[in-house]
């Protein structure tokens, strides 16, 4: 009976949507971060080539949050 | 008229509920930012105050799951309402005095459930939408946001695991405004639509709306102040906050936590399920805890939510129930509930007056 007056796809799409989302913008953010802390060490070891790909990295970790962020809100605001 | 001092008297319990749902839930959403250190008290609070605010605006499914399919419309008398709204005050403030993590949204499911059996009887009831659309997401929630926060914690650790902890820390600071933020939003959204729904569901019963209707801007915007400043006012008086009593957290498990807990109250919101918001931010919490160390989290307060999720649904139905037993001895006019508003009244100062003379904090976990 519970089979049927669950509306398991809905639920199911929250867990998905969920994953998704919390662990996405942890990741995104997490590689922007990576991308700062690579781009102080090696600003301070003087390879400023290795230093700009770096931030470049974490150029696109924090867009790509703010991104996924946006997208999360707009989904929210027209459901 | 006696059908609209009622009406009257519901939207300003209601409204009173939303106030304490807010006062009760400033520890939960500020605390994991306030512990890390990634906002100022002040800062946070405020913050979390305008974005209820704003969060109430952003969806109404979950207004529209409360009103429509928990019980039926179509039998529900503002007084079944009213009486539902004192069961989850009443179980709200015997799990307070006794600090127990109860939650405010399953106290008012619970509550209106109650008192719709003790008025008309199970056929009240659409168990499809209680179970479908409460109970089962109520198990799900904190789960999810425990997995979510687990992986993403462990996430963090592999990616910047070698890199300077300043550094790291300093970024996950940053990353905990946003994150708080969003929980902040997310946490209005979900709880300030409760009321929204209660009070529509009201406004149909006593035949000012017909069902299946959105809630008028009016409910909408009332139910976000009352929040809004419900959080606001309590936020001043926290003195042990959700995240340090659970674990002691660094920048990166509050921003996973704080992360997951937005993830799953916003995606459930989404799909008009009505959560603990309490619980889902607590399952964050314990994840990005326990996937660190399992020791790093203190399991009885774990337990605690636990006995506080089995027992709430039950116990404010019972209430509920009662009240509704009460109020009917005065009759079908608006006596009843003027009664028992004045001794809930009475009740609660008492309450608060006994915990103030003991010097315990007046604020503690819920909702």
């Amino acid at each position: 009976m519970i089979a049927t007056i669950v509306e398991w796809e809905a639920v199911l799409d929250t867990v998905l949507a969920s994953v998704v989302a919390g662990v996405g913008v942890t990741f995104v953010f997490s590689i922007a971060i990576w991308g700062v802390a690579r781009f102080v060490d090696y600003n301070r070891g003087e390879r400023p080539v290795a230093a700009g790909a770096a931030g470049l990295v974490a150029a696109l970790g924090l867009l790509s949050t703010g991104a996924v962020l946006v997208v999360g809100i707009l989904v929210m605001t027209g459901g | 008229m006696d059908s609209d001092v009622i009406l009257f008297i519901v939207v300003g319990t209601a409204l009173a509920f939303d106030f304490t749902n807010g006062f009760h839930d400033t520890a939960n959403v500020v605390a994991t930012s306030i512990s890390t250190g990634a906002a100022r008290p002040r800062v946070a609070i405020a913050m979390a105050a305008l974005l209820n605010f704003a969060g109430a605006f952003i969806s109404i499914s979950v207004a529209a799951t409360v009103a429509n399919d928990v019980v039926n419309a179509d039998v529900i008398t503002p007084t079944i309402v009213f009486a539902g709204l004192i069961g989850a005050i009443a179980w709200n403030l015997i799990t307070w005095s006794v600090g127990l993590p109860s939650s405010s949204s399953h106290a008012l499911i619970g509550g209106v459930v109650g008192s719709a059996v003790a008025a008309v009887g199970f056929d009240a009831v659409l168990a499809g939408g209680l179970v479908g659309k409460v109970l089962i997401p109520a198990l799900v929630a904190p789960v999810l946001a425990f997995l979510v926060a687990g992986v993403s914690i462990g996430l963090i650790y592999r990616i910047v695991g070698g890199e300077r902890p300043g550094t790291v820390s300093r970024g996950f600071k940053y990353g905990q405004v946003v994150s708080g933020g969003l929980l902040a939003l997310a946490h209005g959204t979900n709880d300030a639509q409760k009321t929204m729904g209660v009070i529509t569901l009201a406004l149909i019963a006593n035949g000012n709306l017909d069902a299946g209707v959105d809630p008028p801007f009016w409910v909408i915007f009332s139910a976000a102040t009352a929040i809004a400043l419900g959080t606001y006012s309590g936020g001043w008086r926290i003195i042990k906050t959700t995240g340090m009593r659970i674990i002691k957290m660094d920048p990166a498990q509050g921003f996973s936590s704080q992360g997951a807990g937005s993830a799953v109250i916003l995606a459930s919101t989404h799909f008009g399920f009505p959560l603990s918001t309490t619980h889902v931010i607590n399952g964050g919490i314990m994840g990005a805890g326990a996937a660190k160390r399992l020791s790093a989290v203190r399991w009885g307060v774990a337990g605690n939510i636990v006995t506080a999720w089995v027992l709430t649904l039950p116990a404010a139905a019972a209430i509920g129930a009662l009240t509704y037993g009460v109020t009917k001895l005065f009759g079908n006019g608006a006596l009843g509930p003027v009664v028992v508003s004045i001794a809930a009244l009475a009740a609660s100062a008492a309450l608060f007056m006994r915990r103030a003379e003991r010097g315990a904090p007046v604020a503690a976990e819920g909702a």
